[in-house]
């Protein structure tokens, strides 16, 4: 304490002192005269003021001022305490070119004298800062968020723990908001921003100082900064740089959002929160989720500058807040599942493991309340589509083999059975399901189709392929198309055509994966499209479709295998086309269309010239007697159309081609026996009505044959001759084992089809599962163990090679690489 | 002059448009503004005023009545001491909403905070709601009850210096909510200012 408060203090002398205060009001009226009486610190303090506050600061007695502090350290907090005192009183007696001055000296002391020494003047720094911010004047607010900042930049040696920041926070965010007139409301909200960034700064380090990432900081920050930004249109311009934008021609906007990313990118997994809760709430009570640019631009923001592996939860918490908002209008909801889907790639990249499904699971959740919840309300679709965006766009950013468990996991959440009386709410959730599939699929890249489709992946997609809804079996062919089509094929398939040599194909020779799928799983897949086919609902899109998928199953896995395959099926169509009862006549035209596209296609691609003779030949008489049996497919035909049976030589004829396929070195055997498809031959009614590949999977006693039958039913296969024991077991063999069981049984059989097939239909997937389940097993350790006999006989032949012994093959020439196993 | 011994912090609530910043704006200027826009989100004033003989500082938050600023505004309840909920005596739904802000101030206030209800615009013709009914309302949730205006200057002194007299006494009693801002030590700093800057006088 001073001398001279030793010796005055008392409260009279105070009062005494008190009351001539007030007489003096010009404080340098009397301070020059009695300077000798008066301690050295308040000496040096008083010179730094000028007489006349315009003329500012005086610099040389500041400079004095700043070494006496440096060589008298302990007297710093005197200082300090003189400095506020001195402006406190300044303040109050509105003479602000003072207190500007007291201010200004503070800094530079602040920023002069060491750390150590510094605690108790921050006190009063503290203090003064304080007082210029309760004042009404907008400059000194500004003046006094300056000192703040630099302040907030200098590093404490021991920070005082007692120190709270609680009114700098409140005050500052009330700046934030600041309604003043003119372009003092923009300086401080400028200002209240910079605050608010210096206090983050401060106090972030460091939680015992004052823990900034409490509900009661955060919940005045956030919404201070959200706001302005939102005013602002400067977030619809993508490329704003802020870089490039020099120092005092920052905008709030600009300023608010660098602060809102440096608070982001410094929390840790547990303030998250504490940022994000706010911020929802923000925009729901400023109504910002409609139209949601702003929501968007801020949840990149986030999403950006969130340390990445938290990133997950900014998804999370979205996806809990599309929960809380179930209630409110479709629109809303849309704009969040869009601000979802427009930042969820973000996350996906360091989504692992569980939080991946669990993101899909959510995702697939709120699809399937908005399914019950609004079935025909327009708002709801869009909504459901917006859900299903942000599923594609997740799926699109993470890895291959999480696409594929993505597709399998929705896949399980589809409702089975799939018969006519399901409820309008399952078949919504169905096809909106079957929907996001597509959406994946989409994203997902093909590389080996056994690996896209694994049989637990393959079997409910096909057994959905037969679903009694047409447009449901539609979205199941997009999902094939989009999953078989590797060469980007797929536009130029995409409607039947008899001019395939126009069409600029690319062809790839299929690998031997490829071929060991189509042999595991061919039959199966054809037998699901030609029971598909069979629908008398179909449109002309779902036969389409169906071509479609058949043909980018031709182009993909073009091999003397799969042609003859395709051949029989193409044969079985037809010969359905001839034979149904049940199809109406322009569905039969239409199949006829895509059986001659499909004749001319693979003809085509496996450069059978005797083949593709023949098949421009029907083409070419067809156009003249009888298009309508052509491309493009009609709903109706003019009633002079005549049925395809009573024009033999328009159809393809069987004999025909087998001899054109044995003519050119294949082995046409297969194609002469009785099809799996009803009847194979010409002008036979065969009457079978087949059902549904399910039914194939029925044919589980087919696994019931000993091996050793097996292994004999391959060597009895003709057309591969000069056998070892391991070539015997041929893909082709195993595939007969599967399509082709013995006449006898067939008989027997057709009860416990018709059984089975009613189980089928009606039995949920999961008891579905259960009943093939072991049986597959079977099949599958079966072919397991066959393939690996096979892979681990020195001789790696394919049947193509067993084949080229004999002959040649046209084809060879066109797929050399087919042939350098 | 720094030489306050009590620091209280009162914060203002209720529907957009009640007065709540014309009753801050008459006890801290003595005016009362032509023209006052709505306020967005926080408002900040300051007053001192006097109580034994003792100075106490009101810090006054003035918050937005509008519904957009409420996650701003339900931040500032928390560490309030006193919590002055105004409606409009002359507007029927503005008393309708005080419920709503009851439990808004339960949930974010502190459960020692000091209620005060508010009535104002008395000297408007117009009255919708009667004193006794918002009397009445005050003392079933156990708050104080005065009617103001602000136009007039009517009871808007007394309100605030009774929040003072009041929150003074809870912190004499209690010793509760009381701010060491400044000390008696500080008090005598003050004066030695004063010595200093007249002390040629004594010579
Ligand atoms: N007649 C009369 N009018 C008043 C009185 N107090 C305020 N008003 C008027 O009421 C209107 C709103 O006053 P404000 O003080 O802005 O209301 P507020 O509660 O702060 O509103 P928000 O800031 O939007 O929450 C203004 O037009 C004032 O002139 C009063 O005591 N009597
Ligand atoms: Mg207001």
């Amino acid at each position: 304490m001073s001398l001279m408060k030793c010796c005055f203090d008392t409260p009279e002398v105070s009062d005494i002192f008190e009351s001539m205060v007030q007489k003096c009001t010009d404080p340098g009226c009397c301070c020059g005269c009695c300077s000798a009486l008066r301690p050295r610190y308040k000496r040096f303090v008083d010179n730094i003021f000028p007489i006349n506050p315009q003329d500012g600061l005086v610099k040389l007695n500041m400079e004095k001022l700043t070494f006496y502090s440096l060589s008298s350290p302990e007297k710093l907090d005197r200082i300090g305490e003189y400095l506020f005192q001195k402006a406190a009183r300044d303040i109050y007696r509105r003479r602000y070119g003072f207190v500007i001055i007291a201010m200004e000296a503070m800094d530079q002391l602040l920023v002069a004298c060491h750390a150590q020494t510094l605690n108790l003047f921050v006190e009063s720094f503290l203090k003064m800062v304080q007082k210029l911010l309760e004042s009404t004047e907008p400059q000194l607010q500004i003046l006094a968020t300056q000192s703040f900042v630099r302040f907030a930049n200098i590093e404490e040696d021991t920070p005082s723990y007692h120190r709270r920041y609680d009114f700098f926070v409140s005050k500052f965010s009330a700046m934030c908001h600041s309604n003043e007139y003119g372009e003092a409301r923009d300086k401080i909200r400028l200002a209240g921003i910079r605050g608010l960034q210096a206090v983050v700064r401060k106090t972030v380090s460091d939680d015992l100082v004052e823990n900034i990432w409490e509900p009661v900081h955060m919940d005045k920050i956030v919404p201070s900064l959200l706001y302005n930004m939102q005013d602002s249109a400067f977030y619809l311009k993508e490329s704003y740089n802020t870089d490039i934008a020099p120092e005092d021609q920052i905008d709030s906007p600009l300023l608010a959002e660098t602060c809102m990313r440096e608070l982001v990118g410094r929390a840790s997994f547990g303030h998250i929160r504490a940022v994000l809760k706010p911020v929802l709430r923000h925009f729901d009570l400023h109504k910002l989720w409609v139209p949601n640019q702003f929501a968007i631009h801020i949840f990149r923001v986030i999403m950006l500058s969130i340390q990445a592996q938290y990133s997950y939860t900014v998804v999370e918490t979205l996806m809990a807040h599309l929960d809380e908002n179930s209630k409110s209008s479709p629109t809303i909801r849309t704009s969040i599942a869009d601000v979802l889907s427009k930042i969820i790639a973000i996350a996906a990249g360091e989504s692992v493991g569980p939080s991946v499904l669990e993101i899909i699971n959510s995702l697939l959740s709120h699809l399937r309340d908005s399914v019950r919840h609004g079935i025909n309300q327009k708002d709801e679709k869009q909504y459901q589509e917006a859900l299903i965006n942000a599923l594609g766009e997740f799926a699109n950013h993470l890895p291959d083999y999480q696409k594929i468990e993505i597709m399998m996991f929705i896949m399980s959440k589809i409702p089975f059975p799939l018969v006519d009386n399901n409820t309008p709410a399952d078949n919504l959730l169905q096809s909106i399901l079957l929907k996001s599939l597509l959406k994946v699929g989409t994203k997902y890249q093909t590389i080996h189709l056994n690996s896209t489709f694994p049989v637990s992946f393959l079997e409910p997609l096909l057994r959905m392929s037969l679903a009694p809804d047409p447009d449901m079996r539609l979205l199941v062919q997009k999902i094939l198309h989009t999953l078989i089509d590797r060469h980007s094929n797929l536009e130029q398939l995409i409607k039947p055509t008899v001019n395939s040599a126009a069409l600029a194909l690319t062809l790839e020779t299929s690998s031997r994966p490829d071929l060991i799928f189509i042999n595991k799983h061919g039959a199966m897949i054809y037998d699901a499209l030609y029971t598909s086919l069979q629908m008398n609902t179909n449109t002309i899109e779902n036969i389409e479709a169906i071509y479609t998928t058949l043909a980018l199953l031709c182009v993909e896995l073009a091999s003397a295998e799969t042609i003859i395959d395709l051949l029989q099926l193409v044969l079985g169509i037809q010969n359905l086309a001839l034979t149904s009862a049940d199809l109406p006549t322009p569905q039969k035209f239409n199949l006829h269309a895509i059986v001659a596209s499909l004749f001319v296609l693979i003809s085509t691609i496996a450069n059978i010239t005797p083949l593709s003779e023949y098949a421009s030949k029907i083409v070419k008489a067809r156009k003249k007697e009888a298009p309508h049996l052509l491309p493009d497919l009609l709903s109706i035909y003019p009633p002079k159309a005549e049925l395809a049976n009573k024009l033999p030589h328009l159809v393809i004829d069987q004999m025909a081609v087998c001899e054109y396929l044995k003519s050119s070195g294949f082995d046409s055997t297969r194609l002469m026996q009785t099809s799996p498809y009803g009847a194979g031959r010409l002008g036979v009614t065969s009457g079978t009505h087949r059902h549904s590949w399910v039914e194939t999977g029925a044919r589980g006693s087919i696994i019931e044959i000993p091996a050793t039958q097996e292994v004999d039913s391959a060597s009895s296969s003709p057309g591969v001759q000069k056998k070892l024991p391991e070539e015997e077991l041929t893909f082709e063999s195993m595939k007969r084992v599967l399509t082709e069981p013995p006449e006898i049984r067939k008989e027997a059989e057709a009860e416990k089809r018709e059984q089975l097939s009613h189980i089928f239909h009606t039995a949920t997937f999961e008891e579905l599962k259960c009943r093939t389940q072991p049986k597959h097993d079977l099949l599958q350790n079966k072919l397991n163990e066959i393939f690996k006999s096979l892979s681990t006989s020195e001789v790696h032949q394919s049947p193509l090679q067993l084949d080229k012994k004999h002959s040649v093959p046209v084809y060879e020439q066109n797929f050399p690489e087919l042939f350098l196993y | 002059m720094e030489d306050f011994k009590f620091l209280f912090k009162v914060v203002l609530v209720g529907n957009a448009g009640v007065g709540k910043t014309c009753l801050v704006r008459r006890f801290t200027q003595g005016l009362f503004p032509p023209g006052q826009g709505a306020t967005i989100g926080v408002d900040f004033m300051i007053k001192t005023v006097e109580v034994d003989n003792e100075k106490v500082k009101l810090q006054i938050w003035d918050t937005a009545g509008q519904e957009r600023f409420r996650s701003i505004t339900q931040s500032y309840y928390r560490s309030a001491h006193a919590l002055i909920l105004v409606y409009d005596i002359s507007c029927q739904p503005t008393f309708d909403c005080l419920p709503d802000w009851l439990r808004e101030i339960e949930e974010y206030a502190s459960s020692k905070v000091l209620r005060i209800l508010v009535g104002n615009k008395i000297d408007r013709e117009d009255r919708e709601i009667p004193t006794f009914v918002g009397e009445d309302f005050a003392a079933r949730h156990n708050m104080y009850f005065l009617e103001t205006s602000a136009k007039e200057a009517e009871n808007v002194e007394k309100l605030f210096m009774k929040i003072a007299e009041d929150l003074m006494q809870q912190a004499r009693n209690k010793d509760l909510s009381r701010y060491e801002c400044s000390t008696t030590n500080i008090t005598a700093r003050t004066s030695s200012v004063n010595d200093s800057s007249c002390c040629s006088k004594l010579t």
